[in-house]
């Protein structure tokens, strides 16, 4: 007998069935089409993609190797923030041509999604407090971490230490703001954005400290909905020709290196793969 | 991949995740229920005192809590209260599961002044001769209040009250926006550790609905047996 669960779950097999179907155009020429690209963006990731408070403008990292992608197209750039958690789902579900999210390409997700060549590779790392005493990874044991929902340093710390108790907030300043007002002990997040936030800290820096192990190396790439070959191609040729020309390098020392609140001394990657 | 997996719903790490939500949105909704009831009483029976400045008082709490959305009141009472207190107490809130404590002071507030409301239209809805009746008998006015005014209040309150259960069970899901890891957190981990969105959303859907439709009979039984009498 039929009943009204399957019906509802019928409905929602349906449903996907119909968006899948409506998928099968060529993404790029729907965009050349429509004359804007929509990048899905987290808009609360410095240097990433954050809001510049003086200007109000959504500026960082990936905001500008989004701008030279769609100027590749020919198109007009228009960015959509949104949560860790819903970056995937609203690929998928075509609310964004692609995502320029802070996210990591990784095995599990090569099933959902294409990632385009990696811009940036950094690994997640740990902020205590220093009054905790702590100094290695293996001390977090039981002890409360807090971190970011729905991205992979909740997998990375989890996978790095089982029994710590994670608690996850929807995006990372939530997460810091957490650590800072002493509702856990240790906070996790990429280690670039870290450092930003270590920066952040003013005089109250000497109260924390980053952990020297980093917990998981992550590739970060834009995701490209499956199969979008044309798409894929364009925007890894940008990226390609902006690794050649020198600018790959200028953006990363404008965003991340030495004088910025990263404060990275030097770039430890290329833009050139997209395996991981 | 298979779309819908119901495997992962009936045994294994995240079917364990999900019921661990499940029972905390549970026990968000039990404890939250039982301090906002009598927090609700007391603003009601403030609200309809002959005092003109508990009257006022009760007023203030109503206007003031439930024209502020619920998720304004949890990121409050979990980011900006606990640093308003004393060191000591400060410290004690934050060993002891803050997520929960602040999820719970701000769904009873919320829910309780919705309650209060609905307790203050069932002690409008007894006509004003039953205590003018009552008090003929001889009754004191404590007693006319006690006696024949609150007994049918109550009964006439009950099934908005009820009601008012449903909506603190379903608000219970706003709490994960600061942490506590009730059904909602919890099938967001799921989809996080497995992209398992339809399973871990569907599990969570069903059980919001079921816990929803269960109440909801419990209110239409109560009626059934216990309707409200014409006065």
């Amino acid at each position: 007998m039929f009943s009204r669960r399957h019906f509802v779950l019928g409905a929602i097999a349906l449903s996907a069935q119909l968006a899948a179907a409506g998928a099968q155009a060529d993404q790029l020429a729907d965009i050349k089409k429509k004359g804007e690209i929509v990048f899905g963006v987290l808009g609360t990731d410095e240097p990433n993609s954050f809001i510049e408070p003086k200007t109000r403008q959504l500026v960082g990292y990936e905001i500008d190797l989004a701008t030279a992608v769609a100027k590749k197209i020919g198109v007009k750039p228009v960015f959509k923030q949104m949560a860790v958690a819903a970056r995937i789902p609203e690929l998928q579900q075509g609310h964004v041509d692609i995502l320029a999210a802070t996210l990591t390409h990784n095995k599990e997700r090569e099933a959902q999604v294409d990632f385009a060549l990696t811009h940036f590779v950094t690994g997640s790392k740990v902020m205590v407090r220093s009054a905790s005493g702590i100094t290695a990874i293996a001390q977090l044991a039981g002890k409360k971490v807090v971190t970011v929902r729905g991205g992979t340093q909740e997998t990375n710390i989890r996978k790095a230490v089982p029994n710590a108790e994670v608690v996850t907030f929807e995006n990372t300043q939530q997460a810091f703001q957490a650590l800072r007002q002493g509702k856990g002990i240790a906070y996790v997040n990429d280690e670039s954005s870290l450092l930003a936030d270590y920066g952040k800290l003013g005089p109250a820096a000497k109260g924390f400290t980053i952990l020297p192990t980093s917990i998981g190396n992550e590739s970060i790439a834009m995701g490209l909905r499956k199969g979008e070959k044309n798409l894929k191609a364009v925007v890894d040729e940008t990226l390609r020709e902006l690794e050649a020309s020198g600018q790959a390098e200028q953006l990363f020392n404008k965003w991340y290196g030495p004088g910025t609140r990263a404060n990275i001394a030097k770039r430890a990657f290329k833009i050139s793969t997209d395996k991981i | 991949m298979q779309f819908f997996d119901p495997t992962i719903l009936q045994s294994g790490q995240y079917h364990d995740w999900l019921v661990q939500g499940l029972v905390l949105s549970l026990q968000l909704t039990a404890i939250s229920f039982v301090f906002a009831l009598p927090f609700g009483a007391l603003v009601a029976l403030m609200r309809t005192s002959t005092a003109a400045p508990l009257r006022a008082a009760g007023a203030a709490i109503v206007e003031g809590i439930r024209n502020v959305p619920l998720l304004a009141h949890l990121l409050f009472w979990y980011f900006a209260f606990p640093e308003l207190l004393p060191e000591a107490a400060r410290e004690f809130l934050y060993a002891h599961n803050p997520e929960a404590v602040c999820a719970v002071i701000a769904l009873t507030l919320y829910s309780g002044v919705h309650m209060a409301e609905d307790i203050r239209s069932g002690i409008r809805a007894v006509p004003a001769t039953q205590l003018e009746a009552a008090r003929s008998l001889g009754l004191g006015r404590i007693q006319a209040v006690r006696l024949v005014l609150l007994p049918q209040a109550l009964r006439a309150s009950v099934p908005p009250l009820l009601s008012q259960t449903v909506n603190l069970w379903k608000d219970t899901s706003v709490a994960t926006v600061i942490g506590a890891a009730e059904m909602m957190y919890q099938a967001a981990r799921v989809e996080t550790a497995s992209f398992r969105s339809v399973e871990a959303f569907t599990f969570a859907t069903l059980a919001y609905l079921s816990v929803s439709l269960l109440i909801s009979l419990a209110a239409h039984l109560y009626q059934r047996r216990y309707p409200v009498r014409p006065a």
